[in-house]
């Protein structure tokens, strides 16, 4: 048995690089992946809690798992879709080159 | 502690092992290799590569593969369901039965909106 | 039956989303969307309507709900929210139906992402757990990140989408990655279950405290407060104004019902709640800054739409300053603040659609010098753009005074008077960029050469005008009848620490 602390210990690892990644990366697509990252860090967290005896075996962590990677597949069809358009008119996939809009 | 991770272990010392001896043996049965550029070319199945390595794929296949990972995943929630089906009782089955309504409803809209038709 | 009646808004804005969807993709090829603004206008006015009625109705004695619980959780204070977020949208679908074809961007899509947007926001008021909040606030955010995206040959509204996608979903996932954390700590995903654990103690505190701060700025960040504050004006200027409209009041009190039931119903226990180590103090600080901050820059704008962009961001922070209040005296301020989201509903929303009001085709009016002028020319136009202007400042006899007035002295009520003089001190700041507005329509005259801007002519926006006008007179002038409505619908939260 691996003691569940492993599992949160690699989910945070996990949740930092995602974050991390997702602020300072400045290519849109890797800041998408890092946010998927944190997504499936969040996961291991909620599954590997779910085998805490404390928890009394319900599953909820495993079904919140499931919703969060169907809500994750549509984020992503919807943030791929917004990526797709802004690279047709500035032909960029970089964010740091989207800089229309300032005060 | 150490024992639930050993065949963790074991498994990577034999596969960085068989990695090793596959490579050595390479060097050592096979002969020298001429570095050609016929010879550096990446291998397309034998036929002439073409084209640069920066592909132009059709928005289409995206559009397409996206609405499949959608569906696709929508289907996971039919599992549990299933596995828990005689337990659920009628509320699960028409809890179901909204649902894959929403899902029917979404798939009509796709196809009557020409999403999935590959030409034009 | 009766849980169906006090679940139908849910039930007919969703349904209606679906009908709306699948009339679009069957109806008649040309002049498709001819009926969509209205169908969803209807949608919008049913869904409200069956708000007041399952309010009239009431919730209390209804048995079946249990059912639904502890997912769902309908009360006086979902059911408020029910209604409040169906007048929004009604008043987004009008503006859309105006400006959608004046602009030539009309595509029947836009409708029925509002509709799905707002179930998901109505999911968000009437959460009881965590999945849910997750559920209704990614659904309410997705249809707003499409709907920004949605002027699709402009870098700027794709520019404006790109940015809230990315912040909206790093926003989420800190907020997850919280519950996840209060999940491991407690056991529970329900956040009344949560609540209960987290005042019952336990040996894992440390984790509650990180798991706080996760789901804080997650929430601080949905709510756009400084200094999480920064894809809110891209994403409201990119944004075709109905869409910033929609956001600006709708997925704004969606995201207010999130925080106030999250906060008040997972973080109760006395050390957290406490003035020296708990979240009160922090949210005071984002507050101050909030208002402080948008209100000085919106001073700068030379963009009107940028300007209510940051206006929005201080009513946000006015807004917070009654979240407060609410941590130390529970119902008496959240009441305040759910009756500020009624009168800055109303405000902004009309707001925006007098902006729109003043653009046509090709000339849509964004500056102040694109308003030069008008209120000698167009005076209804003017005149109606002066009153939400006027309310948003907090002038009497509008809306927006009694707003503030109420948050104010819940704020005093509670003991914050630093807090309350800075939030007053800040809201004199911000009627002048209000009134420069109104200076610019009244008093000068546009650039020689340049033409006078000629306001649009649609039914649909002067209904829209014309329903948030007599709402912000209204709340003005009798707000008696409505507070009393806000303090039942916040009275379902206990006394503090209780």
């Amino acid at each position: 048995m691996i003691p569940v602390e492993h599992y949160v210990a690699l989910s945070a690892i996990l949740f930092t690089i995602g974050g991390v990644g997702f602020l300072v990366r400045r290519n849109v697509i890797v800041a998408l992946m890092s946010i998927e990252v944190m997504l499936n860090a969040v996961n291991v967290a909620l599954v590997a809690f779910n085998r805490l005896p404390t928890h009394n075996n319900a599953h909820t962590g495993q079904v919140f798992a499931f919703f969060i990677i169907a809500v994750a597949a549509a984020s992503v069809a919807v943030g791929l879709a917004i990526v797709l358009s802004l690279f047709r008119i500035r032909r960029t996939v970089r964010s740091d080159e989207a800089d229309l809009l300032k005060n | 502690m150490i024992g639930t991770y050993l065949p963790m272990f074991l498994m990577i010392a034999v596969a960085i092992i068989l990695a090793l001896l596959f490579f050595t043996g390479a060097t050592f049965l096979g002969g020298k290799l001429d570095k050609t550029p016929e010879k550096m070319k990446p291998f397309e199945c034998g036929s002439e590569s073409s084209g640069g390595n920066h592909l132009k794929l059709s928005v289409k296949f995206y559009l397409t593969a996206i609405l499949f990972v959608v569906f696709d995943i929508e289907a996971v929630f039919i599992y549990p369901w299933a596995v828990q089906f005689k337990n659920l009782g009628w509320i699960g089955l028409a809890s179901m039965f909204g649902f894959l309504a929403v899902v029917v409803v979404a798939l009509v809209y796709v196809v009557k909106k020409g999403a999935l038709e590959w030409e034009n | 039956m009766a849980l169906a009646f006090i679940l139908s808004p849910l039930l007919v804005i969703g349904a209606g989303a679906l009908l709306l969807m699948l009339a679009e993709a069957f109806g008649p090829k040309h002049n498709r969307t001819a009926g969509l603004a209205l169908g969803c206008t209807i949608v919008f006015g049913a869904g409200f309507a069956f708000s007041v009625g399952a309010w009239l109705y009431g919730v209390e004695d209804v048995a079946e709900k249990e059912l639904i619980v502890p997912w769902l959780v309908i009360d006086r204070f979902s059911i408020f929210f029910d209604g409040l977020l169906c007048l929004g949208g009604a008043i987004a679908a009008l503006l859309a139906g105006g400006y959608l074809r004046e602009h030539e961007m009309e595509r029947g899509e836009f409708y029925s992402l509002l509709l799905f947007s707002t179930v998901g926001a109505m999911m968000v008021a009437s959460a009881g757990d965590a999945l849910i909040v997750f559920l209704g606030l990614e659904t309410m955010s997705l249809g707003a990140y499409a709907l920004t995206a949605f002027r699709r040959t402009s870098p700027r509204s794709a520019e404006g989408a790109l940015k809230y996608f990315l912040l909206g979903s790093f926003a989420a996932a800190l907020l997850l990655y919280g519950f996840a954390l209060l999940y491991g700590a407690t056991g529970h995903t329900d956040l009344a279950g949560i609540g209960e654990a987290v005042r019952a103690g336990g040996p894992h505190k440390t984790m509650i405290i990180v798991a706080l701060v996760l789901v804080l700025t997650g929430l601080v960040f949905k709510v756009s407060a400084v200094p999480f504050h920064m894809w809110a004006p891209d994403a409201y200027e990119g944004a075709p104004t109905p869409a910033t409209t929609y956001m600006a009041a709708v997925v704004k009190a969606g995201a207010f019902a999130m925080l106030l039931r999250v906060m008040l119903t997972c973080f109760t226990e006395k050390g957290l709640m406490s003035w020296s180590a708990g979240w009160p103090p922090v949210l005071a600080w984002i507050a101050v800054l909030t208002m402080t901050v948008a209100n000085l820059v919106a001073g700068q704008q030379e963009s009107v739409k940028r300007m209510l962009a940051y206006s929005s961001i201080a009513h946000a922070g006015y807004l917070l300053v009654g979240v407060v209040a609410a941590a130390r005296s529970m119902p008496e301020a959240t009441s305040s603040v759910l009756f500020y989201l009624l009168t800055y509903t109303v405000s902004t929303a009309g707001a925006f659609g007098a902006l729109i009001l003043c653009g046509r085709k090709g000339a849509e009016a964004v500056t102040y010098e694109d308003l030069a002028g008008i209120g000698r020319r167009h005076p209804a136009a003017a005149l109606a753009f002066s009153l939400f202007l006027v309310s948003l400042a907090g002038i009497p006899p509008t809306a927006g005074f009694f707003g503030k007035w109420f948050v104010f002295r819940a704020a005093m009520d509670s003991g914050f008077y630093l807090l309350t003089i800075i939030a007053f001190v800040n809201s004199v700041i911000g009627a002048y960029y209000y009134l420069r507005v109104l200076v610019f329509m009244y008093m000068r005259e546009p650039a020689a050469g340049a033409p006078v801007a000629t306001p649009m002519k649609s039914g649909y926006v002067a209904a829209a005008l014309i329903l948030s006008a007599v709402l912000v007179l209204i709340l003005g002038i009798v707000p008696s009848q409505s507070l009393d409505v806000a303090i039942k619908a916040a009275s379902i939260f206990g006394p503090p620490g209780g």
